[in-house]
């Protein structure tokens, strides 16, 4: 479509003349408007309106973070489906099943349709008109300091005025909060690398050795990394790549590993300073760092054989460029930082920073980089509530109710602030406390800009647009909301701009140049933006850091046992779950969890041997309870997960959002003790305690697995060959 | 079609595929899928419920046996006695096969399940009348019957959701049988695309939907009478042939890096779907294991 003269925008606004309300009037829909069936001939067709014929459109995908192109299949004025979008670099034209269930958040019956204020328990619907009032009402008087936004992760345009609006207060009380983020592993990377981000080429790795780095699943850009997976199966130079997976839970990376090792939780920085050890290549400070960990120490504190460690230390002899990496599982600790640290100073200590890891590009507008955090932004937000600092309180994208540890009291600590106004999508656990509840357009009605944090490629910037016309006449763009805040506070700053969609349109146009746009008019330039839905900026990266410091780096002494809550307690993140905010989407909930297969609940993994001993057996409702609380769910005997540690799938347990999540399973966030990283203050996931006790009741757990469970009952169904068979380069 | 005619024609119906006076020409749609790249992440399934306009049942029909996935993935264990699965777990995503010589075709009554000329096997929801024996007779389990009216049961589409229905696919209502169609809207597409430029679809013009979600690319798709298709290499490359019941690799004549089978073949339904074994080191002697 680049060159043409064609207006994205007077489509839309013919679409919803035209195309919408045939397409609602299709299926049997009446006008939202007027309550009346509407009846649009087709006898003057609309450019690009084809009946039966769907259009596609570029955008961008807004269910995780890692920030797919999508391709959105539009019929009717109606989006129908989500592809990849064939020319990105981040997905090449995949899109997992998390992406897919992108309309289904878009259709959701649940969505907030009206601006809501609050009145006793209930919410009555008000104008926008009333509820901007009320914010500036609110806000009159108030001091910077005394107004929190907190936001989940963001980059592009909504960042920018965001930072703008907050400016214009001098608040600097923007807390951004990620449930579950590689916050640590980003410190981590600073340290070691020089940058929190590198580009990570497992396609370019003969050997990949995770260290619970779910990358298949769930780890920073899924759908990137699983391509590159493939690649790397293929093999380079005709040398097949082999996967080790170190963790103390399978995830979906570890269930497709060639080898995965069980480790004694927390023990992940002890083993790779015993490979670093047993490498024997070290020197210096690196050498000084692994110097006392020997095979024999290293196998009694991580559980792993020394028959093991010296399969794994011949295997990283011979397979280089490797790739080594640490994932959640590791950084969930007290000393998560250290663990992360000697991993990744084994890549220093192999070679494999410059081969397989590298600097990512990054986009030359610092201003819209994304602006990404963790849980440590909980323990401020957290300080600053409790002190009775706020008397506004902003949230967006983030669902702190629902995803803090419940000892920190969050729900109790906001009714200290005067006045709390969620952006929403759903009645939410956070919305429900808000005072003001402002209603969202789904991914697939707005604008909007983003760069990805990891950067696949060159460096990039995304653009979403509107796949069709908005559902709901009273929700709107979280852009569009801020435009008009910041009007209120400094109209002639902002008087150009009628809508965010100007803003945006103005803000791209003023930076043509930087974006591949030199030397064309600004209509094509727009246009291609919008029909390629990415822009190529001419970006730049920082070289890594060459050299490891060790320096400082000290790991504890496995912990003790303790008696009264005996288990590791592994909260486990999913591909479709991850921190919860996607449960009411019921393709989601319907999609069986990989390892387990359970459907539309929450379950608790226990390893057979612990589940005899314990006496308990598949669908027992057990209690698990940690100092900070207890969940009930079913138990299901599981294979893949060390037998002094249990582990609950987070994301369930919803006590309000919609009909396909309220209800369902238990929230494992709930039990959480709140300790933290020591070193970047981030919560500590993996280093709760617990203790299980039966219930009495049992279940018959609802799973996709057949009674014969995980086996072939002697058939040849799913089957294996070993890999000296066999040279995958060479087939078709 | 009477039942009358149906049993005194009974040879006419009961085909094996391909025969010699009915080749595949010009298109015969067969699929290949590597497990060595499966993962096992479902993207393939939750792509097959927004294009086929799958209904999600819910937890209680779901205990019921009711769920409607037309492309499920299965986990195995491996079942050699060991304390943690150190090889991971084997993941095998399992559509309708498409067979050759499709059990479900021959026992259903009314002639609902039947073979098209491209080699489908389709099923004509019109015509079902949901007996269930097609199910039955199914060795792949990948049959799905409708127990209740979907478009009205509560909270299956609610009026907000039926806008993301796939206009070119009928939504099924209660008593029918249904499965995976190779995505034959999308194929009916192209076909008659192709048709009208006096040409024959070309290798990469059509994906299913799984195809083309798969993160690792393991599904690959097409006409396999096409010499030029990757199906058709695939399958070449593997010397798995479609009208055998005893491929290259049973008969442990050749070379042992073939990988290519397909599942349950002694049955001699003629799937049209071949899997690609997965690959992994070797497993570590038992007595290597984890001292934990």
């Amino acid at each position: 479509m680049m060159g043409s003269s064609f207006d994205r925008r007077d489509f839309l606004k013919v679409l919803g003349w035209g195309g919408a309300a045939v397409a609602l009037s299709g299926c049997g829909n009446t006008s939202v408007e007027d309550g009346k069936e509407t009846v649009v001939s087709y006898s003057e067709p609309t450019d690009y309106m084809i009946p039966s014929i769907g259009v596609y459109y570029n955008s961008t995908c807004a269910q995780c973070d890692a920030g797919c192109n999508i391709n959105g299949r539009v019929r009717e004025g109606r989006v129908l489906k989500l592809e990849g979008n064939p020319d990105s670099a981040i997905n090449r034209g995949k899109l997992c099943g998390l992406g897919q269930a992108g309309v289904q958040h878009h259709y959701n019956p649940d969505r907030i349709r009206e601006p809501l204020l609050r009145s006793g328990d209930k919410g009555e619907a008000i104008t926008w008109e009333k509820a901007y009032a009320l914010i500036a009402e609110k806000l009159q008087g108030v001091d910077g300091e005394e107004i929190a936004f907190v936001t989940g992760g963001m980059s592009g345009h909504s960042k920018v005025l965001l930072e703008n609006y907050l400016l214009s207060f001098g608040c600097k009380n923007h807390f951004v909060y990620e449930a579950v983020a590689p916050a640590v592993v980003r410190a981590a990377n600073e340290k070691s690398y020089g940058v929190t981000m590198p580009r990570l080429s497992i396609n370019k790795a003969k050997l990949v050795l995770s260290f619970g780095a779910d990358f298949l699943g769930s780890w920073i850009s899924p759908v990137h990394f699983s391509q590159q997976y493939g690649q790397f199966r293929k093999g380079v130079d005709g040398q097949r790549g082999i996967l080790v997976q170190v963790e103390s839970k399978m995830t979906l990376t570890g269930a497709n590993a060639d080898r995965w090792l069980v480790v004694r939780p927390g023990t992940e920085g002890v083993l790779a300073l015993g490979l670093i050890n047993a490498l024997g290549t070290a020197s210096g400070d690196a050498a000084a760092a692994a110097q006392g960990y020997d095979k024999e120490r290293v196998s009694k504190d991580t559980g792993v054989s020394v028959e093991q460690i010296d399969k794994l230390v011949e295997l990283l002899k011979s397979h280089t460029p490797s790739l080594v990496l640490a994932g959640s599982a590791a950084e969930g600790y007290v000393h998560g930082s250290q663990n992360a640290a000697a991993i990744n100073l084994l890549n220093h200590v192999l070679g494999n920073v410059g081969k397989t890891i590298e600097p990512a590009a990054s986009v030359p507008f610092p201003q819209m980089s994304p602006a990404v955090g963790g849980t440590a932004a909980l323990t401020k937000l957290g300080e600053g509530l409790s002190a009775g600092k706020f008397k506004v309180l902003f949230n967006y994208a983030a669902n702190p109710v629902f995803t803090a540890p419940a000892s920190m009291k969050l729900k109790d600590e906001l009714t200290k602030v005067g006045f709390k106004i969620a952006f929403a999508h759903y009645l939410d656990e956070t919305a429900l406390q808000a005072d003001l509840v402002l209603p969202l357009d789904s991914a697939l009605e707005d604008w909007g800009t983003s760069v990805p944090e990891y950067m696949a490629g060159d460096a990039q910037i995304s653009v979403q647009q509107p796949l069709m016309e908005k559902l709901y006449a009273n929700t709107r763009g979280f852009g569009d909301i801020l435009l008009v805040l910041l009007k209120q506070r400094q109209s002639d700053n902002y008087k150009d701009y009628a809508d965010y969609y100007a803003y945006l349109r103005g803000a791209m146009l003023q930076n043509k140049n930087a974006l591949g746009g030199e030397g064309a008019d600004d209509d094509t330039f727009w246009n291609h933006s919008l029909s390629s839905g990415i822009l190529k900026a001419a970006g730049s990266s920082a070289a890594l850091s060459g050299s490891a410091s060790a320096a400082g780096l000290t790991l504890p002494a496995p912990a003790a046992a303790d008696a009264q809550y005996p288990l590791h307690f592994i909260p486990g993140v999913s591909a479709s779950h991850r921190d919860g905010r996607h449960a009411n989407q019921p393709w989601l909930q319907e999609s069986p969890d990989p390892l387990t297969t359970i459907v539309w609940d929450s379950w608790v993994e226990i390893h057979p041997k612990k589940a005899a001993e314990l006496g308990i057996v598949e669908g027992d409702i057990v209690e698990v309870t940690s100092k900070s609380g207890s969940i009930k769910a079913q138990a299901y005997l599981f294979p893949g997960i060390h037998p002094d540690a249990v582990s609950v799938p987070l994301g369930q347990g919803h006590e309000a959002m919609g009909r396909y999540a309220k209800g369902i399973g238990a929230n494992p966030f709930a039990i959480l003790d709140a300790v933290f990283d020591k070193e970047t203050g981030e919560l500590a996931m993996h280093e709760t305690r617990v203790k299980i006790s039966k219930t009495g009741q049992r279940v018959v757990v609802v799973k996709d697995e057949g009674p014969a469970g995980g086996s072939q009952a002697g058939k040849k169904i799913a089957a294996r060959l070993d890999a000296n068979h066999v040279d995958l380069s060479k087939e078709a | 079609m009477s039942v009358s005619n149906l049993l005194s024609n009974w040879s006419e119906f009961r085909h094996t595929h391909p025969v010699d006076d009915v080749p595949h020409d010009p298109y015969k749609w067969a699929m290949a899928v590597d497990l060595d790249a499966c993962t096992g992440c479902n993207a393939c399934s939750i792509a097959c419920y927004a294009e086929n306009n799958l209904p999600v049942v819910g937890k209680e029909k779901y205990s019921h046996g009711h769920v409607m996935h037309w492309i499920r993935v299965e986990r195995y264990w491996d079942e050699d006695g060991r304390e943690f699965p150190d090889q991971g777990a084997q993941f095998l995503p399992m559509m309708c096969q498409q067979c050759e010589a499709a059990p479900c075709e021959t026992v259903c009554p009314v002639g609902a399940t039947n073979h098209t000329p491209d080699g489908l096997n389709s099923q004509i929801y019109n015509r079902c009348i949901g007996s269930r024996y097609c199910s039955a007779n199914c060795p792949f389990k990948v049959r799905y019957f409708n127990w209740y009216d979907y478009p009205t049961t509560d909270d299956v589409w609610p009026a907000e959701m039926t806008q993301q229905l796939n206009p070119d696919v009928s939504v099924r209502g209660k008593g029918v049988m249904e499965k995976c169609t190779f995505c034959v809207q999308r194929l009916t597409v192209v076909k008659g695309n192709a048709k009208s430029e006096g040409r024959i679809v070309r290798e990469g013009e059509v994906q299913t939907a799984c195809q083309q979600a798969c993160p690792t690319g393991a599904i690959s798709f097409g006409n396999i009478v096409d010499p030029e298709s990757r199906v058709h290499k695939q399958w070449q490359a593997q010397q798995v042939e479609l009208a055998k019941d005893v491929q290259a690799k049973d008969t442990g004549e050749v070379a042992s890096d073939l990988r290519g089978y397909r599942i349950l073949e002694e049955l001699r339904a003629y799937p049209s779907v071949m899997y690609l074994e997965r690959v992994r080191e070797l497993a570590p002697a038992k007595s290597e294991h984890h001292s934990a």
